[in-house]
């Protein structure tokens, strides 16, 4: 890949990374929104390198008329020794090709700095990613797909260190949680507080396979999407939600018989829900 | 269903694409009639047009084929993909612009005097030292890098590569989160860590050989402006580490997406083999180093220095790292490191695993 291809090539990347955090939300199905900055510095740095580096390579930078004495610097060293590398990135490598071309030993050997591997066109990718497909936030396929969400560790939350609202909220309010908080509470506490208290969750439907009802799941991100775990509940109100739509659901917990921690899935007993339209952040 | 891309977000591209293509045709024609020089202008051009076709494919694709993409599981495996890039992107763009100023600003003579002479001693500078750089794996490549090219031996270098990653502050700090009220995970990964680092460094000081590296050479001459070589050495690493980082970001997705967590669970219980399938799964799934201890307090099912392996290995060896190793410093050293590097992360982490957890 020459210069202006490399230039071009980060003007892209760069352009597709604000793309999507700009005029649209896009990255938040994809990475934490904290990340948003980093990316849209990360975005501007790559367009004004990719800039720079097609604006000198236009204005002839690396052209033997640029600078005389630098070019027959150059020259010397590449009739010298073909093979050795230029003596400036820019100039020598691009004045040791145009020699090299003059001389009549033809195709670049490998030596410069200013091409870069084929290797680079992959970065086109990611671009071709945000601008053809546009992936959408990860949803009910990847709930269908993992294993069953898994019990959070016992021991990583001991009572006394939620900070879901619970104990704070007066007997008889409506607590909103999020559902990874939901399901650390009912996994854990062994005081059991959650029992008798109305909680509202947000999530997407995902029918059960097995036919018996639907969850309301959402994937709790860490860092990105591929590090996504699944939290989900089961609920069973008769009336199975189209896939992947979004739900508020006002309901109890169903505290289930004997031990917490040999509980497989906790489950949801419905007071009242109603359809979200887009949520802003799929991930909790 | 959030928002799929809006038809108006292009014209960033656009417009670059636009001053690009202009300035193009005014420099074609100012060009001096020199032979070579009209053939490289060629080709210039061509490239442009070459973008302009992308561009226009792009469009095209956008407006036509967007909507018919619907196959789940190929939309599971994209958000991926994209995820891990620009989960990346920033990292890379840090590392290299720091690796950049590194080479370009900083006097050899300064990393002379941090480092001690021997390189012996320098490992264990270099591994502590990576306790200061926030970031992750994809910053400490190209930094790599630019510490050999100015003279640092590779042994210490690549102990930095190794630790960096692994124990800096960022990445102890979520490590602690995630592992709340259980500071000796906190310890243990920072123990295991710094002594695989270290180790492997002295390896590569006694037996490495300087013909398995293939090291980026600084090809200014002096008198180069500084900006001029911050500026190439940025594109240039950001060409050589990126171009890599997307192929293990195709490879990580694809398995992220086709390997089922399933028959993890199976293995979870047996001793040493649990051990092994969570560091061959942290190869594997390439997440970020800033991430994978909350990944690894998700695997309730594994023992303590199981999810230990898992924070060892990660940051050292995965499949977006080795490709960066490879695109760096070339396959014949990308071959001999990463086995070297499991062999001694696994050893340090059943040693600390068997003393603290």
């Amino acid at each position: 890949m020459n210069r202006i291809g490399q230039g071009l090539t980060l003007v892209l990347l760069g352009a597709a990374a604000l793309t999507s955090t700009i005029p649209t939300d896009l990255y938040l199905n994809w990475v934490k929104p904290a990340f948003g900055p980093f990316l849209i510095a990360a975005g501007v740095v790559m367009v004004v390198l990719g800039a720079l580096v097609v604006a000198a390579e236009l204005r002839g930078e690396g052209d033997a008329d640029r600078d005389e004495a630098d070019a027959e610097g150059a020259r010397t060293a590449a009739t010298a020794a073909p093979g050795a590398p230029g003596t400036t990135a820019a100039s020598g490598a691009d004045d040791a090709t145009a020699v090299a071309e003059r001389y009549g030993h033809g195709d670049g050997h490998g030596h410069d700095h200013a091409r870069a591997p084929g290797i680079a066109w992959m970065l086109l990718l990611p671009v071709l990613a945000v601008f053809v497909v546009a992936p959408p936030a990860l949803g009910a396929y990847t709930v269908e797909t993992s294993a069953e969400s898994a019990a959070p560790p016992r021991d990583s939350a001991r009572s006394g260190r939620f900070d879901d609202g619970l104990e704070e909220a007066a007997p008889g309010e409506v607590v909103e949680m999020d559902i990874q908080a939901f399901i650390m509470r009912a996994w854990i506490d062994e005081d059991r507080t959650l029992v008798g208290r109305e909680v509202e969750l947000t999530g997407f439907a995902v029918p059960d396979p097995d036919g018996e009802g639907w969850y309301l799941a959402r994937l709790q991100m860490a860092c990105c999407a591929a590090d996504a775990v699944v939290n989900k509940v089961l609920i069973d109100d008769g009336e199975i939600p189209e896939e992947d739509s979004w739900w508020r659901v006002r309901g109890t917990w169903v505290e289930p018989e004997g031990a917490l921690e040999d509980v497989s899935q906790h489950e949801l007993e419905v007071i009242a829900r109603e359809p979200v339209q887009n949520p802003p952040d799929p991930y909790e | 269903m959030p928002d799929r891309m809006t038809p108006g977000a292009d014209p960033t591209t656009q417009a670059s694409l636009g001053d690009s293509l202009a300035e193009g045709w005014n420099r074609d024609e100012e060009l001096p009639p020199s032979d070579w020089g009209r053939r490289r202008s060629s080709r210039r051009t061509g490239t442009v047009w070459l973008f302009a076709l992308f561009i226009t494919a792009m469009a095209l694709a956008h407006a036509w084929l967007s909507d018919s993409l619907t196959s789940e599981a190929f939309l599971a495996w994209a958000t991926i993909f994209t995820a891990i890039s620009f989960q990346a992107l920033p990292f890379l763009v840090f590392g290299v612009a720091l690796s950049a100023a590194l080479t370009a600003f900083v006097p050899t003579s300064a990393y002379e005097r941090f480092f001690p002479d021997k390189a012996n001693r320098a490992v264990p500078v270099a591994g502590l030292s990576g306790a200061v750089l926030p970031g992750c794996e994809c910053a400490s490549v190209p930094i790599a890098g630019s510490l050999m090219r100015r003279g640092v031996a590779p042994g210490a270098a690549l102990t930095f590569l190794l630790a960096a990653p692994a124990i800096n502050p960022v990445v102890m700090i979520a490590t602690a989160v995630a592992f709340a009220g259980q500071p000796e995970m906190v310890l243990g990964r920072f123990g295991a860590s710094l002594l695989a680092a270290v180790v492997i460094g002295w390896i590569w000081v006694r037996f490495g050989r300087a013909d398995w590296l293939r090291l980026p050479v600084s090809e200014h001459a002096p008198g180069t402006s500084k900006w001029v070589i911050f500026r190439d050495s940025m594109v240039h690493d950001m060409m050589h580490a990126g171009g890599y980082l997307v192929v293990g970001g195709l490879a990580a997705a694809s398995l992220n997406v086709l390997v089922p967590r399933e028959w993890l669970l199976t293995v979870a219980g047996m001793p040493i083999v649990s051990v092994l399938v969570l560091a061959l799964l942290a190869i594997l799934l390439s997440i970020c180093s800033e991430a994978d201890a909350f990944v690894a307090v998700s695997l309730t099912d594994f023992s303590p220095t199981a999810k230990l392996a898992f924070m060892v290995i990660g940051p050292m060896v995965d499949l977006k790292l080795i490709a960066m190793q490879a695109g760096m410093f070339g396959w014949r050293f990308a071959v001999r490191f990463a086995p070297l590097c499991v062999v001694v992360g696994l050893l340090s982490t059943f040693l600390i695993g068997g003393l603290l957890l």
